[in-house]
């Protein structure tokens, strides 16, 4: 899987739980905080983005996740 | 197997709160986030109370109800707090003292984040049950005063409370399911204390992992129960509630990912199981080890309850540590509850405007951890402490620390 088909996931779930978003607000380094994602939406984000890719990440490899491009890097990790 | 549980419940929340809102414009936080937090107060301790006096104040009514048998049967004393005075002295010391428990009794503090009070729980439920003596008891106080960190969104949920559960073989309030308990543990830097005052740790990892154990607790229930099932088994759910809002988005994680269920459904299965049980912490804040607990309250004050009903209980402890486990309660739990009007007397607070709260902060922090001798001023916020105490039943605070020993007194009508 290529990093644009991760990015695709990530982004679709994101304008799922913030639907005033539109897909070309959405950039690598951007973090979900300033894109107005509160912790309970950071968190549907990343949990129904593993499971729409089918990868299981630990959460403490989450912890230092601050922009989308590095949470991508880490999904990279497992798909 | 003779019936173990819960025989009484309260909770001490305090004799201040601050309105959330008005903390949040205080700080100018973002109002987006308040939604999130589902909270519209939180209890704030004075500046004379501690873990041990909140302790005590929770646990007094119950002891106060025990007849002189009865109390002569508690043979065991656990406090769960993350609010620790001493390294080795452990507070149950003083909350056993100034209770009035027998000297014929077991007691001792123990740790694990917001898991301490149910490991304290489930030990006492494990004596209760391997004693061949009817009528033995266990004293259960969970009791935690957080030292709110001011200009952070951890601020407004960081509330202060005590709630008190006494363990015996008349379950009243709560009888145990025997041998239904789920665990999942393991090492994980979500959230700590690294030093009295401080709290750190990430928010997100902590929501990942709170997930992760629920899920995990869950299984290993439902691994040892036959047929159990996440919507159908429970009647109601109480859950550890840091704030109501971070209850909502795991029950409805959990639910969408196991379950499949549409969003409007997961609406309506937490407003049925879950909302009666984070009312009171939606008033109260985190209060730590003992909300799970506070949650449990809720919910049987809240809820409908007309005939025996099974209750789902997650608790949680970064670190971390969880457990799911059951209990069966009926309408002679709710009025038990009821009966001790912890509804009451949190409408009962005083609410403190921002500036009054920052000054109790600023007080607050005068007694460092380690401090061998300081005498607490009992006449500072005296339309506090004087007045509010003068009408309420007795309560302990805190007059002074001599040579690292705490020194407490009774506060009550013309004192």
């Amino acid at each position: 899987m290529t990093d644009e088909e991760i990015f695709t996931v990530v982004r679709r779930n994101l304008m799922e739980v913030v639907p005033e978003l539109e897909d070309a607000d959405i950039r690598l380094e951007h973090s979900m905080r300033e894109l107005g994602a509160n912790s309970i939406d950071r968190m549907d984000v990343v949990i129904a983005s593993q499971e729409d890719l089918g990868i299981t990440v630990p959460s403490s490899q989450l912890a230092s996740v601050d922009d989308i491009a590095s949470l991508l890097e880490v999904f990279g990790r497992h798909v | 197997m003779k019936p173990v549980g819960i025989e009484a419940v309260n909770a001490y929340c305090g004799e201040t709160c601050i309105d959330v809102p008005a903390l949040f414009a205080a700080r100018d936080l973002d109002d987006a986030r308040m939604d999130n937090l589902m909270m519209a107060r939180k209890s704030v301790a004075l500046h004379c109370e501690d873990a041990v006096s909140f302790a005590v104040n929770a646990a007094q009514p119950i002891v106060d109800s025990l007849t002189e048998d009865q109390l002569a049967g508690v043979e065991l004393l656990i406090v769960g707090t993350e609010s620790g005075i001493d390294f080795g002295k452990s507070l149950a010391t003083y909350v056993h003292h100034h209770l009035g428990l027998p000297r014929s009794c077991r007691l001792f503090e123990i740790k694990q984040a917001c898991y301490s009070g149910t490991a304290a729980m489930q030990m006492a439920a494990a004596v209760v049950a391997a004693s061949p003596r009817e009528g033995t008891r266990a004293l259960v106080i969970s009791s935690d005063v957080a030292r709110p960190v001011p200009h952070t969104y951890v601020e407004p949920s960081q509330g202060a409370g005590a709630v008190a559960v006494l363990i015996g073989d008349a379950p009243v309030v709560a009888e145990f399911d025997h041998g239904a308990n789920g665990f999942h543990s393991y090492e994980v830097m979500d959230t700590c204390r690294p030093t009295p005052e401080a709290e750190a740790g990430d928010v997100d990892l902590s929501l990942l992992t709170y997930i992760d154990c629920l899920q995990g607790a869950f299984g290993d229930y439902a691994d040892k129960v036959d047929g159990a099932d996440l919507l159908d088994t429970f009647d109601l759910l109480a859950m550890h509630t840091p704030f109501p809002g971070m209850v909502k988005g795991a029950h409805r994680t959990v639910l969408r990912r196991t379950k499949r269920l549409d969003p409007a459904s997961i609406d309506a299965d937490f407003d049925r199981r879950l909302a009666p049980s984070v009312r009171y912490p939606g008033q109260v804040g985190n209060i730590y080890a003992g909300t799970v607990f506070l949650a449990l309250a809720s919910a049987l004050d809240n809820a409908p309850i007309d005939r025996e009903t099974r209750v789902g209980i997650f608790s949680y402890g970064s670190g971390c540590s969880s457990e799911f486990y059951s209990a069966v309660v009926s309408p002679a739990s709710q009025r038990a509850v009821r009966a001790m009007g912890i509804q009451e007397a949190l409408d009962a607070r005083y609410r403190l405007p921002v500036e009054e709260y920052d000054e109790l902060l600023s007080a607050t922090a005068e007694l460092a951890f380690g401090t061998r001798d300081h005498t607490m001023d009992l006449d500072r916020f005296p339309h506090i402490l004087r007045e509010r105490f003068a009408s309420a039943r007795p309560r302990l605070v805190l007059e002074a620390v001599r040579d690292y020993h705490r020194e407490y007194t009774w506060l009550e009508a013309g004192r």
